[in-house]
Order: structure tokens, then sequence, then C-alpha cells
């Protein structure tokens, strides 16, 4: 018959060997089933356009092959209008890049660890906007570049006090670090230090440009399988805040009760899905319907 | 009714885990109740909580422990889960001061949230990263005494002291129970020696009372 045997994908995202008591993956790359690269690229007609319809039932059937995830998250998280051209995509994705870039450079001009493939996991300020002297503060803002981390805050204070919106973002960055040290280590992916950055640049960024959710725990664990499956950080950044932006879609759409009821009995998983939506600040505190 | 062993102990104690975001909380949680460390662990999102059954002088103690994501924001949220806590561990990290700092902050939370009565013990966690240190031991002592609190630096990598902090917590809250339970004895006797005054109190009651009272409901 047709393909053969199903094959696991661990292979894809390597684990560590140390860590033994990661659960195996139960998705198994099913020949005829799971949406495969031919089968997707026939997908497209000749502008570019996907038929999306055919495309989704695949993949509610067998999934999706892991060597074109990103690609096809893409259009999954509504980055791209299916019925778009290549060339549409080709400059939307173009023009997103370059949004991307100088948001970034804007972070950088507040604070130059962003994009210097280093992060920070103690607060540079206190919540008044006063330096933080701590030799842990100075060593992980030392960039090598001169002397040590006080140039910075010399910088940093010489404009008169901070901005509000400075404060609090500056303030989130090393609750941010602290989450990137902690976010999916078991894998090989991470033990790269470019990576680890690439995801604390980009919940950074994010925090910056949404000041409403800023950044709140859990967040990372979102944003990372973006960084795993799209190369570049610009791509993986756009796949996020569309994450960010369905999520609270989500919520306008559906009622906490019909949330909670889909969750069914799983009690804790409501409880902590319920104060994560609170912290996101997605959500009015006086919830009672757990 | 089926029988379950897991039900049989004679005090019930709610604790709390609080301290900044990536002192160690969950991690001292799983030595504890599970006896063990995982260095790959997650951010905590919201609240988990684990439980303990041990051995306090020859009463059987169920120790319920919640453990809160430690994210400043998260607080206004989880502080509703110090109702009804007995217990508190607050932990610091050794290696940053800034967590040892906002010790005050987090006994100003359990001042306006928890029970005035609540037993608080501070730990100096991560004190296996010795070269990395930030805050002296004496410092970790000295504010201890200062605002009434058990203090003991803890390991929950190498398993040193963890066991003694809960035990230690667990160990005053009894004895303050049962301190309370033989006040109560000692009103009950004193009312009977004197004719026609109130109704007696009974210590099992009371003893009942206070286990209610620690009871997540």
């Amino acid at each position: 018959m047709w393909g053969g045997a199903a094959e696991p994908a661990d292979s894809y995202y390597q684990v560590r060997p140390e860590c033994t008591d990661v659960p195996k993956t139960r998705f198994k790359i099913k020949p005829g089933k799971t949406l495969s690269v031919r089968k997707w690229q026939a997908a497209f007609v000749q502008e570019g356009s996907l038929d999306i319809g055919k495309t989704l039932k695949r993949i509610r059937r067998g999934g999706i092959h892991p060597s074109i995830r990103g690609e096809v998250w893409e259009f999954l998280l509504g980055c791209y209008d299916p019925m778009s051209t290549f060339e549409e995509r080709e400059q939307t994705r173009q023009r997103r890049r370059l949004q991307y870039a100088s948001w970034k450079e804007e972070c950088k001009k507040m604070f130059p660890v962003i994009g210097s493939g280093k992060f920070i996991t103690a607060p540079v300020i206190t919540e008044k906007g006063q330096p933080n002297y701590d030799p842990l503060v100075l060593q992980e803002i030392n960039l090598g570049t001169n002397s040590n981390g006080s140039d910075f805050f010399q910088q940093l204070t010489s404009r008169g006090p901070l901005d509000k919106k400075v404060i609090q973002w500056l303030l989130s960055l090393h609750q941010i670090g602290l989450d990137v040290n902690r976010t999916d280590r078991t894998l090989v992916f991470y033990e790269k230090k470019e990576n680890l950055s690439k995801l604390w640049d980009i919940l950074s960024v994010y925090a910056w440009i949404d000041k409403e959710v800023g950044y709140c725990q859990g967040m990372s664990d979102l944003c990372s399988p973006m960084i795993i499956l799209l190369e570049e950080e610009a791509d993986a950044f756009w796949c996020f805040e569309r994450l960010m932006r369905r999520l609270v879609l989500t919520l306008h759409i559906f009622s906490i009760e019909e949330i909670s009821a889909a969750l069914g009995d799983l009690l804790e998983l409501k409880l902590n899905l319920l104060i994560w939506l609170q912290s996101l600040r997605l959500l009015t505190p006086n919830f009672t319907n757990i | 009714m089926a029988h379950r062993v897991d039900q049989e102990y004679d005090y019930l104690f709610k604790i709390v885990l609080i301290g900044d975001s990536g002192v160690g909380k969950s991690n001292i949680l799983s030595r504890f109740t599970r006896n063990e460390f995982c260095l790959e662990s997650k951010s905590t999102i919201g609240v988990e909580f684990a439980t303990r059954t041990t051995q306090v002088e020859g009463k059987t103690i169920k120790a319920q422990i919640w453990d809160t994501a430690g994210q400043e924001r998260y607080r206004a949220i989880t502080s509703a889960y110090y109702r009804g806590a007995v217990g508190a561990l607050l932990v610091y990290d050794i290696t940053k001061r800034q967590t040892f700092d906002n010790v005050l902050r987090w006994l100003r939370e359990l001042r306006d949230h928890a029970d005035s009565n609540i037993v608080i013990m501070m730990a100096g966690n991560k004190s296996d990263l010795n070269h990395l240190r930030s805050v002296a031991e004496e410092d970790g002592q000295s504010l201890a005494e200062k605002e009434g609190l058990s203090f003991l630096e803890t390991s929950a990598l190498e398993a040193t002291n963890v066991e003694k902090a809960f035990q230690t917590i667990l160990g005053e809250i009894y004895h303050i129970i049962s301190k309370k339970a033989l006040a109560a004895q000692e009103a009950a006797a004193a009312n009977s020696a004197i004719p026609g005054q109130g109704t007696t109190i009974n210590v099992d009651d009371t003893s009942g009372g206070a286990k209610r009272a620690c009871c997540s409901t």
C-alpha cells in the first residue's frame, strides 16, 4: 500500500540527552494523513492563493509535517490571508520585518542589551525609576564596550526622570529573562545562547508595543514554539503577535462560562487559565464562575 | 464510601510559599512533597498545590502547600489564596540581593491578606551557590530576628534544610494550636470551679475549630 509506517517526530525537536524524564511525543508523521511538503505545495494555486479548506481538513486528520510547520502556522495564526498572492505576501512580510526592526531599534535605544545577544535576570531600576547598582545588574548590562554598566545609567538618567511607561517596560525585562532561562530548557535548541536571547528580544519588544498586556509569566511558553519553527526573528515575532491577538479575540467571542465549560472537569487548569487571563489584564477581576 | 488513606490525619495545615519570581519556590515544593528537583522547571502560572503527610509530636499532620507565581502582577490575584493559611515560607535567593530586599514587601503582603497569627519562616534558598552569594547569612538572620521570623538557609537542589524548614513551621503551628487547646481546657476547668458561670468549653470542639480554620474550603 501507499505510505508505509508512521514515523515518530521526536528527532525534529531534539531533547538534551541528560533529560531522561521528558515524555516522548505522541504525534506521528503518518504518510497519506499528515500534511506533507508535497501536499502543502500543491495546495497553492497559480498566483499563490491557498486552498485553506482542504489543507485544514488534512491537518485535522494527521497534523503537519514538522519541516513545514512554521510556514503553515503563519496561515493558521492569520499572519496572511489565504486568498492573497505570493507577491502580496512577500510585500507584507518585508513590511513587517522592517516594522519589527524599527521597534527593536526603539527598544535598543532605551536599553542597549536588546539585540546584543545577552539578556538580564535582575531589575535594572527601582519602581521609582532609580538605577539599581547591584553588582549582578552591572555585570548583566555590561556589554563589554566600555568600562561597565554605569555608563548606561548615566545615559538613562541624563534626560531627567524616566517616563512611567519606560519604567514599566524596563521593570518587565528581568522577569522576561528569568522566564527565558526556564522555557523549554530540555530542548537542544535552547543550548544555543542566541536562541535564548532571541526569545528575550521578541518578548521584550512585544512588551513595549503592547503596553496593556506587557509581559506576563506564561507568555514565554507561547512564544517559544514560534522561535523554534520560524528561523527569522521578525517572522516569529509576528506569529506571536497574532497569537496574542487571537487570544484577545477569543475572549471577546466566547464568555468565560463557555471557555470554562469547554475545559470540563480540569479544575486546576481552569483556575490557572482564569488567573492567567486576569494577569494578562484581559479579564476583569470579578470572575466567579470557575 | 471508599477507604482513603490520605484522609487519615489529625490536622490539615495550609501553608503558602511566597517570594520573588525565580527564587526556587516550586522546587522547594517538589523537594518537600515528592523529593524531586528539576533543573528545567518552568515558571509557575497561577497557583499550584501539593500535599504531604508527616508526623509532628506523634500527631499526623497533612501539610497542604500552595505555590504561587512570583511575578508582581500576579500578586493582586493570588493574595486571595492566603486565606486560611496558617503558615508561610517566604523565600529569597541568596545570589540575588533584590529578592532579599523585597522580603519586607512580602511581609506586608502577608500582614494585609493573611491571618495575623500566621507562622512565618524565611528561607534563603540556593545555598549550594555559595560562590555567587550576594546576601550574607547574618543579614538573613538579623532581618529574621528583627521581624520575628524563623530563618534557615536552604538548598532545594541539594535537599538541605528543606525538610527542616517545613518541620519547623508545622511544629510551631502545632504548638500554637495545642496551647490554644490547653488554654481552653484551663478556662473550662476554671469555669467549672465557679458554679453557674457559662457553658463548659469542650476541648475537642476547640481543636476541631482550629482544624476547620486551616482547611481550604
